[in-house]
């Protein structure tokens, strides 16, 4: 059933539905599987419930960190107690950092729509390794659980900082160890999704179609993939090695043993670093697969896109002891590390004048996943533009580890990755579910979040320069005013966040239904499936047709062309 | 707030200026570009969209220009830093700064150590760094400089303050339960104040090396300098 | 392996139970993708060779930093009991070679006796490796122990990656005999066979890993002087 007709007087959203109106398909949700009840989901190897278990689960670990971050920001609300000691701020701050990287932020992407998505934009009917895939998240369930067990069973929860830099991660009365090796299994957990994403998009392509033919959302999985096989291991061993050293003094990072706390830090942010490209690359794929859709434009420069992500990779790891300006190694590092940050800079500059140029002379329509992306283009540049200060040296001695880095990282995290969660979120919704969401409520919760996450972490950046270091119990009266509003948007921020969450959570179940390519896009996930996908994604096995950003063309040439 | 507190921190804040100064121009094109396309290309006046698959030369550009500028970014970061480097080579004055959970200890030639820091005023003044116990940074903010205070190591920075007056100290490398409290004071004064300061210092050294009298040597100069600073205060408001 | 690759470049593609339509059945997905597993199996080495990574990278950072800690310290090391081990070693790579080449002309039995002799070469490893570990512990240098805090801070470093190192080399020599011996099991009940030796061959290269990076620990610890 190669040749597929196309009909040029209907949209390709026509052509879906009939076709899927010919013939009845059991989606992935009632196909009959070899258990049954919750079993159906915790043993099944299908991509696509993996990747709804893995969005439950993110979204249960990430509530946690949401409330201990409303909770620490209450507590800077006045300065000296407000709600809590200095040891519960400093666990809080601690346990919001570990659940929020390692259970939310790092898997976040990949983990939920890498999962349930990719596969389908290649037109492949699974991952190469489903087994493999169903480990990864039985691993990141336990590895969750543990991370969650030592901050309700632990004596003092973890105090360390998400950093655990040596040695007070091996002095501290606190428990460390449970919720390290709960970090070793996640990243376990992401080196062998990775993997599988790697052996995937090599392997599974449908036929005819090249790697610069996949749509960017893939490239941008690809590209974290990478890195996620490379860094992870790295951040294994040192976790491993902080446990052991704990354990039984193995003189390996303990100054007082002859260690050498300063190579702690080298092997944590050689994989912590690149954990942000881990981050970021896919929330970029997400972007353009979201800006192509709504403004029915190619890609601009496509190519330029998928090799700058793979640019930021090489480079990315480079660059890893810019986090370490003032941590005493040598003059030179310092300077080699300072130039090739601002080196991997322009990649990411090049993305955001690519995703501009895809805007001109398109037909945009202002949805709430587009909402999204050129939100997330305003708040990622603040937290791009504000990190080429923290990349050169003298001011970032001067501002680092004062809240002038937690504005840019979050900024950065909240602007860039998790607005695009949300993007993505609300763009695959009709796709994973055959339903639809409110779009007005959706939309009202983003821009309440689009004003919250600005009036949260601007503040900031001033108190940051004035000279208010990170991690601190306590301030300066000077500061409360900055205090203040911050916190008053970590409320709006919550607000609208869970607005957002209600909403779409309440449509999965009482959405208006919707089968087919709701959006109209080009990509194969959205043209050669129906919503829901069946079991194996598609009802017969697809055909690479066109590259996937072919939309229409109403130039004068191809107007002659077609005559 | 804007004197010249030293040459180092106006530099540093030039630097921010530089680069914040282009930052912003860039956030406000970009964006300023994305709104005007989101106006002019939207689906209610353009229904028809037109394909444009890139332009080598402009994507030339946009890596080219952003390249250039970004290294001289980088310049002005390693030009500041390295100012200040040289510093280090040829100090007046040696202070050892030791940091423990959660105080500081100000280490001085004469052998004293003190909780407060005294410096002179005009005279490069180099900080030899390290920790009794965990990481800690020695962070004055005024000063625009930071460094970490590693165990088993020293590490240095340099400061040559221009202007007399109490400064804030702090750290900045998370240590523990009170890392918040570990606040304390720099002084600069003025040279002779200085050296009598530093001299009453010796002596009270040689006669009695117990507390106390380090505590009172302390209070004396506090005073001393805070008289020092409202002289200077009345004089200013005299001239006016 | 230009014998093999045959069969590898090609996707065995099977699925039983097509009918989308009939909510009865049962689906069973059968994919086979030879080449793909061991693309999977050299990422996956090649993770592991990062881990490692980590730990060489701090070895050489505390060489540099006092390299006459570390003569002194490797001197209390028996090269004897290394040498053994890394012929040991070499021996079982071999072996685990001829078992799968014994697989893919179908000798079963051929391929389960070289596979006893790799595991065999394992648990030599092991006990010499127990005897090394027993005698240094019986001396008293152990990490955290009082002997060893009274050394020079140099050599509390070169034996705490020491023991981090081998210790580490060696459970991964414990895994690789047990995923040998499950191979074993996997030959008698013929989930491996001559069209289906990827398992085989995966372990294979996981076993020539655990060799490769002894034969860098072995010159690290006990040659150099």
């Amino acid at each position: 059933m190669s040749d597929v007709s196309i009909d040029i007087n209907k949209s390709s959203r026509e052509i879906q539905e009939e076709n899927h109106n010919k013939g009845e398909y059991t989606t992935f949700y009632d196909v009959k599987t070899k258990y049954k009840g919750i079993l159906s989901w915790l043993l099944t190897t299908d991509h696509k419930r993996i990747g709804l278990m893995y969005l439950y689960s993110l979204m249960g670990f990430f509530l946690v960190g949401l409330t201990l971050a409303f909770l620490m920001r209450f507590e800077m609300l006045t300065p000296g107690p407000t709600i809590m000691d200095a040891q519960e701020y400093n666990s809080a701050f601690t346990l919001h950092g570990v659940i929020m990287v390692f259970l939310f932020i790092i898997p976040g992407i990949p983990a939920v729509f890498g999962n349930f998505i990719m596969p389908m934009q290649l037109g492949a009917e699974d991952v190469s390794f489903p087994r493999l895939n169903l480990m990864s998240y039985h691993l990141y369930l336990i590895g969750g659980f543990m991370a969650l067990g030592s901050l309700i069973f632990g004596g003092t929860a973890i105090d360390t900082g998400w950093t655990f830099y040596v040695p007070y991660s091996l002095r501290t009365g606190a428990d460390v160890i449970l919720p390290l090796m709960a970090a070793f299994i996640l990243g376990f957990s992401s080196i062998l999704t990775g993997l599988n994403f790697v052996v995937t998009m090599h392997r599974m392509k449908v036929k005819g179609m090249g790697m610069f033919d996949m749509p960017l959302f893939s490239w941008g999985l690809y590209a974290t993939a990478w890195i996620q096989v490379i860094a992870t291991p790295v951040i294994g061993i040192t976790i491993v090695l902080v446990v052991l050293e704990r354990a039984f003094n193995f003189g390996i990072f303990d100054p007082a043993l002859g260690g050498d706390p300063v190579l702690m830090q080298h092997l944590f942010w050689i994989y912590s670093h690149p954990a942000v490209y881990i981050m970021i690359l896919p929330a970029f794929g997400v972007m353009s697969d979201v800006i192509a859709t709504f403004s029915r434009r190619q890609i601009y420069g496509y190519k330029a896109m998928a090799i700058s992500m793979m640019a930021i990779v090489f480079v990315g790891y480079m660059v890893w002891a810019h986090h370490m300006f003032t941590s005493g190694m040598s003059d030179f590092a310092r300077a080699m590390f300072s130039f090739f940050t601002f080196l991997v800079g322009v990649p990411t500059g090049v993305k955001i004048f690519n995703w501009l140029a895809t805007l001109w002379r398109g037909s945009i329509k202002i949805t709430v996943p587009m909402f999204f992306s050129l939100a997330s283009i305003f708040l990622f540049s603040i937290g791009g533009l504000t990190g080429l200060v923290l990349g050169a040296l003298s001011t970032d001695v001067h501002l680092h580890d004062t809240y002038f880095v937690v504005a840019h990282f979050h900024y950065v995290i909240l602007g860039g990755i998790l607005t695009m969660f949300f993007a993505a979120f609300h763009y695959w919704f009709p796709k994973m579910f055959g339903r639809m969401y409110n779009q007005k409520v959706a939309m009202f919760g983003a821009i309440m979040y689009f004003i919250g996450v600005n009036v949260l972490y601007f503040p900031m950046f001033i108190m940051g320069y004035q000279g208010m270091p990170r991690r601190y119990y306590d301030y300066l009266p000077e500061f409360q005013i900055y205090h203040v509003i911050s916190t008053v948007g970590s409320w709006i921020l919550i607000t609208a966040i869970l607005t957002m969450i209600i909403n779409l959570f309440y449509a999965i179940k009482n959405g208006r239904v919707e089968k087919g390519n709701y959006w109209e896009a080009m990509t194969m996930e959205w043209e050669d499936s129906p919503s829901p996908p069946p079991l194996l994604n598609f009802e017969k096995t697809p055909v690479f047709r066109h590259g996937p950003y072919d939309y229409p063309d109403f130039s004068d040439e191809k107007i002659e062309e077609a005559k | 707030m804007f004197n010249s507190i030293s040459k180092y921190a106006d530099q540093v804040d030039f630097a921010m200026m530089y680069i914040m100064v282009i930052s912003v121009i860039m956030l406000l094109g970009v964006t300023a570009v994305m709104l005007y396309f989101v106006y002019k290309y939207s689906h209610k006046r353009n229904k028809k969209p037109i394909q444009t698959h890139g332009s080598a030369a402009l994507e030339t550009v946009w890596i080219v220009v952003p390249t250039i500028i970004v290294i001289s970014m980088f310049y002005v970061g390693y030009a500041d830093f390295d100012t200040n480097r040289d510093l280090l080579d040829d100090p007046d004055y040696v202070i050892g700064v030791m940091a423990k959970q959660f105080d500081w200890d100000f280490n001085y030639e004469n052998g004293a150590s003190l909780d407060t820091l005294y410096v002179p005023v005009n005279k490069t003044t180099r900080f030899d760094i390290s920790s009794y116990d965990v990481l800690h940074s020695f962070y004055i903010p005024s000063f625009r400089i930071k460094e970490d205070a590693v165990p088993g190591r020293t590490t240095q920075y340099a400061i040559s303050p221009l202007e007399i007056g109490v400064y804030d100290i702090t750290c900045a490398e998370y240590c523990g339960v009170r890392h918040w409290n570990m606040y304390t004071k720099i002084k600069v004064l003025s040279q002779d104040e200085y050296d009598k300061w530093y001299a009453g210092l010796t002596k009270s050294l040689s006669e009695d090396t117990s507390e106390p009298v380090k505590e009172e040597v302390v209070e004396e100069t506090e005073t001393t300098e805070e008289e020092k600073v409202e002289a200077e205060e009345n004089k200013e408001e005299v001239t006016h | 392996m230009s014998a093999v690759s045959e069969t590898h470049d090609n996707h065995h593609h099977d699925h039983a139970g097509h009918g989308y339509g009939d909510n009865s059945k049962l689906y069973i997905h059968i994919f086979r993708d030879d080449l793909g597993s061991k693309v999977g199996m050299w990422l996956f080495l090649f993770t592991e060779v990062l881990l490692f990574g980590g730990l060489f990278f701090l070895y050489f950072g505390y060489r540099v930093a006092d390299p006459q800690a570390f003569h002194d310290a490797a001197l209390n090391l028996d090269v004897m009991l290394g040498a053994v081990n890394t012929i040991v070693l070499l021996t079982s790579s071999l072996t685990m070679v001829l078992a799968i080449v014994a697989i893919q002309r179908d000798s079963v039995k051929l391929s389960l006796f070289y596979l006893a002799v790799t595991i065999a070469c394992a648990l030599t490893f092991l006990v010499n490796k127990y005897f090394e570990w027993s005698a240094k512990i019986h001396h008293g240098i152990y990490p955290g122990s009082d002997h060893v805090a009274e050394m020079p801070q140099g050599e509390i470093s070169f034996f705490g990656l020491y023991y981090l190192m081998t210790g580490l080399h060696t459970f991964h020599v414990i895994v690789g005999a047990i995923i040998i011996a499950v191979c074993m099991v996997f030959i008698v009940k013929k989930h491996i066979n001559k069209d289906k030796y990827i398992i085989l061959e995966n372990s294979g290269l996981y076993w020539h890993l655990v060799d490769l990076i002894w034969i860098f620990l072995f010159p690290l610890f006990y040659l150099l002087h």
